[in-house]
């Protein structure tokens, strides 16, 4: 149903784009009023999109709790929300149809790495208000699969369901999934030679290669990484293929856009920014160009398991901790990835954003590590250069490196505060 | 002879606080090198004590090293240089001890004690 040639996903997605925006126009005075101005029959092609405004997590919060639903009451059967930190939390409606097309991605993300009626999938996201939980659950008893509703917690006996039970598909968050293998262990459990672990689902939060050879090392066969969030359903937007190099948006699904966050200007693919996601086949809540604030990747390059959804890379970080430096967008996240493969430095940093004149300046200040094995100022200034030339390659700026003594890099609640912009201090932004 | 390195970030007051916590702990300094680039800088110490003086500065957060060093009377230094460089070790840095005497840090310490002693010429390791 879903392995077609990318013209009838692109046929679909034409199709589809012209029914929501006149769904939308017709059942929703918040998108009526967004569209004003437009001529909708205009809107026929993922480009016709630009012409209308985004929606952002502002927008239904300040719509709280029903000003986005566009169905008639009696057909919502199910709200999902996620908490903010401040304010009104983002609340999500669901009519049978909405649940319905989720389930059916979740289903697809599973098969696509080869789970089927087979396995025992044992899911250990939360289930509740938010989505991680129930997603995973529709998709795998759609699938057939055993299902084991384990769950957040209780990681004991996670493990020893995994055990007597005879788990072969994990699916929970990669820090709790690292948590489990370290728990394991200390049971005298080797996941790798005692579970029968084939393949882990990783989501809900941003992870890196790095964690994925640790989760295959440690505990699951196969890593993969899951993206999704409430306002777009939940889990099960797009997936990671066996080829384990990007993640498979279904586009018959969904249109995604890469944006310059500041501006607002859509990039060609290839070039990172902030993605923004149309809902195609919504019913209770449908969303055009929704801001995620997730930053990230677009490839629409033929892929190896011959899917032809396109694929968003990793997510890169969020667009709230993004710094802009003489145009190029950087994530505390990718500076990270460098400082953690460099030996002598501890992973505690601070990015400093500064202007010089009339450019902007990057400061990168690192502590070094306690242990750091020299008396050589030569080993010193190498890791210096060494990381200010792979800060240049990767981000494609001129960094300034400052060594810094262990533990002088302010932590708030045992975290180090990441970015300072002294622009925006001195007011030259 | 064991050498104390110590990474201080180039700042007014951080040697001061160096010493000052070498001192209320009753560690000598016997001599002290430093090199600096920018913004950092290694500060080299012969204590009295150093492994204590380790433990007492990484206490204090502070990133600490120990490396082995030889020391030669300052008289000697132009004949243990060149007999050094004929038998390929090089010397990586030297700093004074009390006026009379050089710290040396030298690539291949065990090489270089073994060439000293064969010439007898006097160094403490
Ligand atoms: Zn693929």
């Amino acid at each position: 149903m879903y392995k077609l040639p990318k013209s009838e996903i692109e046929e679909i997605q034409r199709k589809r784009l012209r029914q929501i925006v006149k769904y939308l126009y017709e059942n929703s005075s918040f998108y009526r009023n967004k569209l004003r101005g437009i001529d909708i029959d205009e809107i026929r092609s993922k480009e016709d999109l630009r012409k209308i405004p985004f929606t952002t997590k502002d927008d239904i919060r300040d719509n709280y709790p029903f000003g986005l639903i566009c169905v008639d009451f009696s057909k919502i059967v199910r709200f999902h929300a996620s908490s903010g930190t401040t304010g009104n939390p983002t609340v999500v409606a669901y009519t049978i149809q909405d649940i319905e097309n989720w389930s059916e991605l979740c289903k697809r993300c599973l098969e696509i790495v080869d789970v089927n009626s087979n396995d025992v999938v044992q899911i250990a996201y939360g289930y509740g208000l938010f989505t991680g939980g129930l997603g995973f659950h529709y998709g795998a008893e759609r699938l057939g699969a055993k299902v084991i509703p384990a769950s957040t917690g209780n990681t004991k006996r996670q493990i020893k369901l995994m055990k007597d039970l005879g788990t072969t598909v994990i699916c929970c968050t990669p820090s709790y999934g690292l948590y489990l293998a370290e728990v394991a262990k200390e049971e005298g459990i080797n996941p790798k030679r005692d579970l029968k672990l084939k393949a882990g689902i990783f989501g809900a939060e941003p992870w890196s290669e790095n964690t994925r050879r640790k989760l295959e090392e440690n505990f699951v066969e196969n890593a993969y990484d899951i993206y999704g969030m409430s306002e777009l359903n939940g889990p099960g937007v797009a997936m990671e293929c066996k080829f384990k190099n990007g993640l498979h948006i279904w586009e018959d699904h969904y249109i995604v856009e890469i944006i310059d966050p500041n501006t607002g200007e859509v990039l060609e693919p290839e070039e990172k920014g902030e993605m923004v996601v149309t809902t195609l086949t919504k019913e209770a809540m449908p969303l055009l160009r929704y801001r995620t604030r997730d930053i990230t990747i677009l490839n629409d390059d033929p892929c190896d398991c011959g899917l032809n959804h396109a694929r968003i890379m990793r997510i890169l970080g969020r667009t709230d901790d993004m710094l802009k430096i003489r145009g190029v967008c950087v994530f505390p996240s990718q500076i990270e990835e460098i400082i953690m493969k460099t030996n002598g430095l501890s992973p505690h940093y601070q990015l400093v954003a500064d202007r010089e004149g009339v450019m902007d300046k990057l400061i990168v200040r690192v502590e070094v590590a306690e242990d750091f094995k020299t008396d050589r100022l030569t080993d010193l200034v190498n890791i210096q250069n060494k990381l200010e030339e792979e800060l240049k390659d990767a981000l494609g700026i001129n960094a300034v490196i400052e060594l810094v003594e262990p533990k002088k890099i302010p932590r708030s609640e045992g975290k180090a505060q990441r970015i300072v912009d002294l622009r925006k201090i001195r007011g030259l932004l | 002879m064991k050498q104390i390195s110590v990474f201080l970030e180039n700042r007014p007051g951080r040697l001061a606080n160096l010493l000052k916590i070498l001192k209320e702990n009753n560690i000598k300094v016997f001599a002290m090198g430093i090199a600096e680039a920018g913004n950092y800088g290694i500060v080299r110490l012969i204590l009295d004590n150093p492994d204590r003086a380790i433990e007492v500065l990484r206490n204090m957060n502070m990133a600490v090293n120990k490396s082995e060093v030889i020391i030669v009377s300052i008289e000697l230094l132009p004949e243990v240089s060149k007999v050094l460089g004929e038998a390929g070790i090089n010397i990586d840095y030297a700093y004074t001890m009390d006026g009379r005497k050089v710290v040396l840090k030298v690539s291949d310490e065990i090489k270089a004690s073994e060439v000293l002693r064969n010439l007898g010429m006097e160094f403490i390791v």
